[in-house]
C-alpha cells in the first residue's frame, strides 16, 4: 500500500513537472486522448466514499442505488451535442468563462462563486471521510491521516497540474478496478463450499438485496426509477456540464472527437461498474450470513461500549444476536435445500413429461395394444396427483420459511437499533450509522494480507483521485474567473502558472483545514454531502438558459438564479423532498422564471419606447 | 460560423461513422440494461 502511494505521487510529480505555460498546466496544452481522459473522468467521480459505502449501501439497502446513475448516459448524450462543441469552440478553460460570454459577469461569478463554495467544502469532505474510516479500521491517528493524505494530494497536483491528475487516474483506476474484482473472487472463495454463486444470489434476492429496479412513483423513496432517470439525468447534466472538476478533465483532450467519445465512454461503462460494486456488496451481505457479523461495524464504538458502564447489555445483546444468527443459517440451509429439492422435482416433472409424450405418441402408434399402453399412462396420471401435493406442500413449507425469516430478520432489526440505543447513550457523539465500515471490515477483517494492501491501496486511490481533481478545478476557476478576469488581467503568463500553483496549494490547506475541523462539526458533515444538489440545479439552469435560448439575457437569469437558490433551500430546510429532486427543481425555476421575466422586460420596455 | 469551428462540430467518431449512430449506441445499451436489471430484479426476488 505504502509503495503504490509512493509511486504515485513520485510518478505524477515526476512525469509531469514540465510544464511551460498556463494551457500546459490547466489543460496539458489539450494533447490527452479520450481514453486518458475516460478513466479520469470515471476515477474523479469514484471518490474513496463511494469505494467504501457503496458496497455497504448493497448490503443494508439492497442494489436499488444502481438507479441512482440511470441518468448518466442520458446527461453524456445531451453533453456530447450540446456543451462538448460549445466549449470547444469557445477555446474556454473554465465552463464559467463561456456564461460571461453568453449572458454578461455577474452571471460568470455566480456560477464560479457556486463553484468555489460547494467544491472547496466538497474537497475537504472528499479527504475527511476515507481518512476517519481508515484510522477507526486501522488505528491510526485521525488528523495525521488526514494531513498525510492531503499533502500526498498536494505535492503531484501542483507540481503536474492537470498532467499529473490525468496520468494518476490512469494507474488509480487500474488499482480499483483489480481491487474491487479480487475482492468479488475472494467472496466467491470465502463462501461456505456448498455455496455456489447462484446460491448466494438466490439468498440475497431472498433476502431483499437484489432489488435493481423500482418502478413505483414516489416522490418520498430517494431510489425510484424515476427519480433516477428523471433527477438523475439532471444531476449528472449539472455535475459533468457545469462543474469544472468534470469540464477540466474533458476540456484537456485533443479535440472535439476525444472529448465526446470520453463521455460516451463513460455512459456506457458507469452503471455495469456501479452494478458490479453494489453486486460485491449484496455478495458482502450473503458471505455475513454464514458467518457471525459484528453487532455494529464501527470498532472505535463498539470497543468504547464494551469498556463502558454498559458493557454487560451491550454483550448480552450480541449474545442474543448470535443465536439469532445461528437459528437464521439453519433456515437459509433448509431454503436452499428446498430449492434444489424444488429444481430437482421440476427437472423430474420434465422426464414425466417426456415420458407422458412418448406414451401419447406411442399410443397413437400401437392403437392395437392399448392395454399395455394404459398402464403407463394411469401410472402418471397417479404421479401426476403425488407430484401436485408434493409441489402444494413445498409451497406450504417455503411459504412458512419465508415467514419465519422475516420474523428472524425483524427480531434482527430490533437487537440492531437496541445496540445503536446503548452506544449512544454510551456516547451521545457518536455516529450510529455504520454503513461505511461494512465493506472495509470483511477486507480488513477476511481477506489475506497482500490482498488487504492492495485494496487500501484502491482505497486511497480513489481518495486521492477526486481530490486531485478538486483542487486542480479550484485552481483554474480561481485563476481564470476570479484573479485573472477580476484582479490582475495583465501579467505574464509565468505569473499566472506561479499563481496556479500557489492556488493549488491555497485549496489543499483549505481543504485539509476543513477536513480537520469537520470532526468538531458533527452534522455539517451530512450537509456538505448534499450541497452538491443544492447548488446544481441552480448552476444547471443557469447553463441550459445559455444553451438553448437565445432572447433571454444575463439580468434575468441572474435574478431567477437567485429566486431558484432560494426555493431549493426552502425545500432543503421545510420539506422532505428527496435531494435528487432539487437539481430538477433548481433547474426548472431557473429556466422557466427567467423566460417569464425576459417576457416582463420585453413588454415593459416596449412600453417604454 | 468560420471553416475551423465547422470542421470541429462535423468531427467524425472513431467508429461507426456518425454520432447519432452513437448516441443510439449508448441510448440502446441504457435501455438493455434497465430490461436486465427488472429480469435479474423479477428472478431473484
Amino acid at each position: 500500500m505504502c509503495g503504490f502511494t509512493g509511486f504515485i505521487v513520485f510518478y505524477g510529480a515526476s512525469k509531469t513537472r514540465k510544464s511551460k505555460n498556463v494551457d500546459d498546466y490547466l489543460r496539458t496544452g489539450k494533447t490527452s486522448s479520450w481514453w486518458v481522459v475516460a478513466l479520469s473522468i470515471m476515477a474523479t467521480q469514484a471518490s474513496a466514499i463511494t469505494f467504501l459505502s457503496t458496497p455497504g449501501q448493497a448490503y443494508v439497502d439492497g442494489m436499488r442505488f444502481v438507479q441512482f446513475y440511470l441518468g448518466l448516459p442520458i446527461a453524456m448524450i445531451i453533453l456530447s451535442i450540446t456543451a462538448v462543441p460549445i466549449y470547444s469552440k469557445l477555446n474556454v478553460y473554465t465552463a464559467y468563462e463561456y456564461l460571461e460570454k453568453r449572458f454578461d459577469l455577474k452571471n460568470r461569478i455566480l456560477g464560479s462563486v457556486l463553484f468555489l463554495t460547494q467544491r472547496g467544502l466538497a474537497a475537504g469532505f472528499t479527504i475527511y471521510a476515507p481518512a476517519l474510516i481508515l484510522s477507526v479500521i486501522l488505528g491510526w491517528e485521525l488528523n495525521i491521516t488526514i494531513i498525510l493524505i492531503g499533502a500526498m494530494v498536494i505535492v503531484y497536483t501542483t507540481i503536474g497540474g492537470t498532467n499529473a491528475v490525468n496520468k494518476t487516474h490512469i494507474l488509480q483506476m487500474i488499482i480499483i478496478t483489480v481491487g474491487m474484482f479480487a475482492s468479488f473472487f475472494m467472496i466467491y472463495i470465502l463462501l461456505p463450499k456448498d455455496i455456489s454463486v447462484i446460491d448466494a444470489a438466490y439468498i440475497a434476492g431472498k433476502m431483499g438485496k437484489l432489488n435493481a429496479i423500482d418502478f413505483s412513483f414516489n416522490l418520498n423513496d430517494r431510489y425510484t426509477f424515476w427519480s433516477g432517470i428523471i433527477g438523475g439525468t439532471f444531476l449528472m447534466l449539472s455535475y459533468f456540464g457545469t462543474d469544472q472538476s468534470q469540464v477540466a478533465r474533458y476540456l484537456a483532450a485533443k479535440n472535439i472527437t476525444q472529448s465526446r467519445m470520453a463521455l460516451i465512454v463513460n455512459g456506457l461503462v458507469k452503471i455495469p461498474m456501479q452494478f458490479i460494486i453494489l453486486f460485491i456488496g449484496a455478495m458482502v451481505f450473503v458471505f455475513f450470513q454464514f458467518v457471525t457479523p459484528p453487532l455494529f461495524f464501527n470498532p472505535v464504538e463498539t470497543e468504547k461500549v464494551k469498556s463502558g458502564s454498559y458493557a454487560n447489555d451491550y454483550t448480552q445483546l450480541e449474545n442474543e444476536f448470535e443465536s439469532l444468527q445461528n437459528k437464521k443459517r439453519e433456515k437459509l440451509r433448509e431454503m436452499l435445500d428446498e430449492s434444489s429439492r424444488s429444481s430437482l422435482s421440476s427437472s423430474e416433472s420434465e422426464i414425466k413429461d417426456e415420458h407422458s409424450w412418448e406414451v401419447i405418441s406411442n399410443e397413437k402408434s400401437l392403437t392395437n395394444t392399448t392395454d399395455k399402453i394404459s398402464h403407463p399412462i394411469n401410472r402418471v396420471r397417479n404421479d401426476d396427483d403425488s407430484y401436485s401435493n408434493i409441489s402444494s406442500v413445498q409451497s406450504s413449507l417455503s411459504s412458512i420459511r419465508n415467514l419465519e425469516l422475516d420474523e428472524i430478520k425483524i427480531k434482527e432489526q430490533k437487537i440492531k437499533s437496541e445496540a445503536k440505543k446503548i452506544i449512544k447513550k454510551n456516547n451521545p457523539n457518536a455516529d450510529t450509522n455504520d454503513t461505511n465500515y461494512i465493506f472495509i471490515t470483511y477486507i480488513v477483517n477476511y481477506l489475506p494480507v497482500g490482498l488487504i494492501g492492495l485494496l487500501l491501496a484502491a482505497i486511497l486511490a480513489a481518495s486521492m483521485s477526486s481530490t486531485s481533481a478538486e483542487l486542480n478545478s479550484l485552481a483554474s476557476t480561481s485563476l481564470i474567473d476570479i484573479y485573472k478576469r477580476l484582479i490582475n488581467k495583465n501579467a505574464s503568463d509565468q505569473h499566472y502558472l506561479k499563481f496556479s500553483k500557489y492556488a493549488t496549494v491555497c485549496w489543499g490547506i483549505y481543504a485539509i483545514g476543513f477536513a480537520l475541523l469537520a470532526s468538531e462539526l458533527g452534522s455539517l458533515i451530512e450537509a456538505v454531502n448534499i450541497l452538491g444538489s443544492l447548488v446544481y440545479g441552480t448552476i444547471l439552469g443557469i447553463f441550459l438558459a445559455a444553451f438553448y435560448t437565445k432572447n433571454i439575457n444575463g439580468n434575468s437569469v441572474f435574478i431567477s438564479a437567485i429566486i431558484a437558490e432560494a426555493v431549493v433551500l426552502y425545500c432543503f430546510l421545510f420539506t422532505s423532498i428527496p435531494f435528487l429532486w432539487y437539481n430538477v427543481i433548481g433547474c426548472l425555476v431557473v429556466i422557466i422564471l427567467s423566460f417569464l421575466l425576459q417576457q416582463l422586460l420585453t413588454i415593459k420596455f416596449k412600453i417604454t419606447n | 460560423m468560420d471553416d475551423k469551428s465547422k470542421d470541429i462540430i462535423d468531427d467524425k467518431p472513431p467508429f461507426l461513422n456518425s454520432w447519432n449512430k452513437i448516441y443510439l449506441f449508448v441510448f440502446g445499451e441504457l435501455v438493455i440494461l434497465i430490461l436486465l436489471f427488472y429480469l435479474f430484479t423479477k428472478a431473484f426476488s
